[in-house]
């Protein structure tokens, strides 16, 4: 508990002394706990999801970094590997090839990764993984955008 | 005593120097072969002398001493530390010369897909202080620890690494560097350095169970609670091997040993159980109405002659229900109570009447399998009971009783090691009978006329270790009958042995010798017939044999 409560705030004082550092993720603390986050990572570009923010929700284990922390997609997202329904997100490195080097950043990193690359093969939303599946990238990529398009961009207007 | 009882023993059989188990067809059968007789010899010894050499039972300080030797091997040879040694070993499931082959093929691959460095990755020359990559905090360089890539991690961040991946499960064998972007494997060294007493304790559990469970030669023991591993030689068409802990099992497929049968006949069959157990239920229960008087009568011996209590006293056959006294002659003068018959299909049935019919026969064919393939189980389960009771208790008794020294008993351990592992023989047998093809009507024939054989020799056995013994264990003085009990039941069970013998050889043989049919059982039944004076051969020896010879001794 200590340990991880040290180690959050280092990641917290290291967010806010490098706050540009990476413009496509900003990671923010919940006021009363260290262990819950939130972050907001863009979209990237050249890809469905481009001009879309996205909202993701942390919850840091006790046990932490030695466990990986739980992470699902607040705003919702047209991928294969996020449920649809409820953010959960299948990425290795947030089960069984998790490292406790890694952080909430990198993780942020590694997810907007994950929205560049889709894995098919392990899909959580299944509509998705078979339309790529299929080799109907046309239609995955249509769908994902009116997605992001509702749900991931500011309304105009 | 009926002189009936001398045909089945005779000759070398009498000798009290028990050379039986040098009869001369004994070297065409290893598997029971008893070499020679040792007066001080118990029973793990028998047992082992069951084993041949195809394998080998291994006790924990084995299997850590073979891992330790393979080690020191590939240790040597490569030239590596013996850490190393170990981590390349379980990669390559413990096969020694699969870790040769790789390395001297391409080291330089191995080494990378193993995570074996030869240098630092990292380098912090002139630091003098180090970030640990875990908890983030500076430490003095005499503070961190790093493997050979070089990555800092402070000791506490190392402990809750290793000590998180060793009670995640076996995986904490292939542990790497904390670094996600480094592939570095972390070795026992490490292990023994950084983990508490209990973690390294499981880490060496698991890398124990992982030369036995990653090894292709070897597997555990499936006994429960049994912690001993069998290491089996390829090239042995014979699968069963004799654990410790004298549980015997299929080494191929870790059923119970079930030779001559083979594994996929029991696969099915044991599938085919499960399917039916609730329909088979009935079976399992271990009463029965009395065919004479209808009062439920208790099982509770592991022989099928059953006898109703008082003032009834019927005896019968617990399998097929039938009065003992004309078990032989009933069925045309040999055993049969193995024997499945169809009922005749006859006269103009309209095919739904057919069905039906044809659905009601191949439920009471496996009726009739399944029946006789579970008593012999329970049988073999009550035997093995006897035969530790006989051990720890009657043996010491009758020894004092008949004023006879324990190591003169030994033909009554043998006769029970002898029927319980004929009860196990002969209840695969039932499995193999059920799948046997209809329409292979002499194979079936000869099947049944071995499988008969062989029960009847086995039930006269058993009821003689069972039954007969019992008088003796409650005489008050030393029996003159003792030292006749002991010829026969030595000659009933060197006899019974002979019989199982032919039906394991035949069934292994898939009957081949079906046309020999007639010669064979000439030749067999006067071998065990100990001589050429019991000329009588095949169905009149067993009829002569049958007839009302279970009432002696009583
Ligand atoms: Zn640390
Ligand atoms: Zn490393
Ligand atoms: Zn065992
Ligand atoms: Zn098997
Ligand atoms: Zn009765
Ligand atoms: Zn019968």
């Amino acid at each position: 508990m200590q340990a991880s409560r040290a180690r959050l705030f280092k990641e917290y004082k290291e967010v806010q002394r490098e706050k540009s550092a990476d413009p496509d993720i900003q990671l923010v603390c919940d006021d009363s706990n260290i262990f819950k986050w939130t972050a907001l990572i863009k979209g990237p570009s050249e890809t469905p999801f481009e001009g879309g923010v996205f909202q993701l929700a942390f919850a840091v284990p006790e046990q932490y970094p030695l466990q990986p922390p739980q992470v699902r997609f607040l705003t919702k997202i047209f991928h294969p590997n996020v449920h649809f329904k409820t953010g959960e997100i299948c990425l290795d490195i947030l089960k069984n090839a998790w490292s406790p080097a890694w952080t909430l950043q990198s993780v942020c990193r590694a997810i907007i990764a994950l929205m560049a690359h889709p894995e098919p093969d392990s899909p959580l939303n299944c509509d998705s993984g078979n339309l790529l599946r299929s080799g109907d990238t046309r239609g995955y990529q249509s769908m994902a955008r009116m997605y992001t398009r509702l749900a991931a961009m500011p309304k105009k207007g | 005593m009926d002189s009936s009882d001398d045909d089945f023993y005779s000759g070398e059989a009498m000798d009290d120097d028990y050379d039986y188990y040098n009869s001369d067809d004994a070297e065409d059968n290893d598997d029971y072969e008893f070499i020679e007789e040792d007066p001080d010899e118990d029973i793990d010894n028998l047992t082992s002398r069951r084993q041949q050499q195809s394998y080998t039972v291994l006790k924990e300080d084995d299997i850590c001493q073979r891992q330790e030797d393979d080690i020191t091997r590939v240790s040597t040879v490569l030239s590596i530390s013996r850490v190393d040694a170990s981590i390349l070993l379980r990669h390559y499931n413990w096969c020694v010369s699969k870790v040769h082959d790789a390395w001297f093929a391409d080291e330089d691959g191995v080494r990378k897909s193993v995570g074996l460095l030869e240098k630092p990755l990292v380098q912090f020359p002139n630091a003098k202080e180090l970030t640990c990559g875990i908890c983030f905090e500076s430490y003095a360089r005499d503070e961190v620890l790093s493997a050979v890539c070089g990555h800092p991690f402070c000791s506490a961040c190392w402990r809750g690494y290793i000590s998180a991946t060793v009670n995640d499960g076996p995986g904490c064998l292939t542990l790497r560097c904390p670094d996600p972007s480094c592939r570095a494997a972390i070795g026992q060294d490490m292990i023994d350095k950084l983990a508490s007493g209990e973690d390294k304790a499981k880490y060496c559990r698991y890398l124990i169970r992982s030369y036995v469970e990653d090894n292709r030669k070897t597997k555990w023991c499936p006994a429960p609670g049994c912690e001993y591993a069998v290491d089996f030689a390829a090239g042995s068409g014979n699968f069963d091997v004799w654990c410790l802990c004298s549980y015997s099992f299929c080494w191929n497929c870790t059923e119970e040993a079930h030779r001559p049968v083979d594994c996929g006949t029991v696969s099915k069959w044991i599938l085919k159980n499960c399917a039916e157990s609730e329909n088979m239920n009935w079976i399992l229960a271990n009463s029965k109405p009395c065919p004479k008087c209808k009062r439920p009568i208790e099982k509770n011996q592991g022989c099928m002659h059953m006898t109703c209590s008082p003032p009834c006293k019927f005896e019968f056959c617990w399998l097929c229900l039938g009065a003992w006294s004309d078990h032989g002659e009933r069925t045309g003068g040999f055993y049969a109570c193995n024997r499945y018959e169809t009922a005749k299909q006859q006269g103009d049935y309209d095919e739904a009447e057919r069905r039906r019919e044809m659905a009601k026969n191949s439920l009471e064919k496996y009726t009739h399998y399944y029946e006789r393939w579970a008593s012999n189980q329970s049988s073999r389960q009550k035997a093995l009971a006897d035969l530790h009771q006989m051990q720890t208790v009657h043996l010491e008794k009758l020894s004092d009783i008949q004023c006879t020294p324990e190591s003169q008993l030994k033909f009554i351990i043998e006769a029970w090691l002898q029927i319980v592992e004929c009860r196990r023989v002969l209840k695969w047998t039932y499995a193999y009978g059920y799948y046997l093809p209809e329409h292979e009507l002499a194979k079936k024939q000869f099947f049944e006329y071995l499988q008969g054989e062989a029960e009847s020799g086995l039930e006269r056995l058993h009821q003689c270790a069972e039954k007969e013994l019992q008088q003796f264990l409650t005489d008050e003085s030393p029996s003159k009958e003792f030292n006749d009990f002991r010829t026969k039941l030595a000659g009933l069970t060197s006899v019974t042995k002979n019989y199982f013998e032919n039906l394991v050889r035949a069934l292994e043989n898939g009957l081949a010798d079906v046309d020999s049919h007639a010669a064979c059982s000439k030749t067999t039944s006067s071998k065990h017939a100990g001589g050429a004076s019991k000329g009588k051969s095949g169905r009149g020896k067993g009829s002569s044999r049958t007839g009302g010879s279970h009432d002696t001794g009583r």
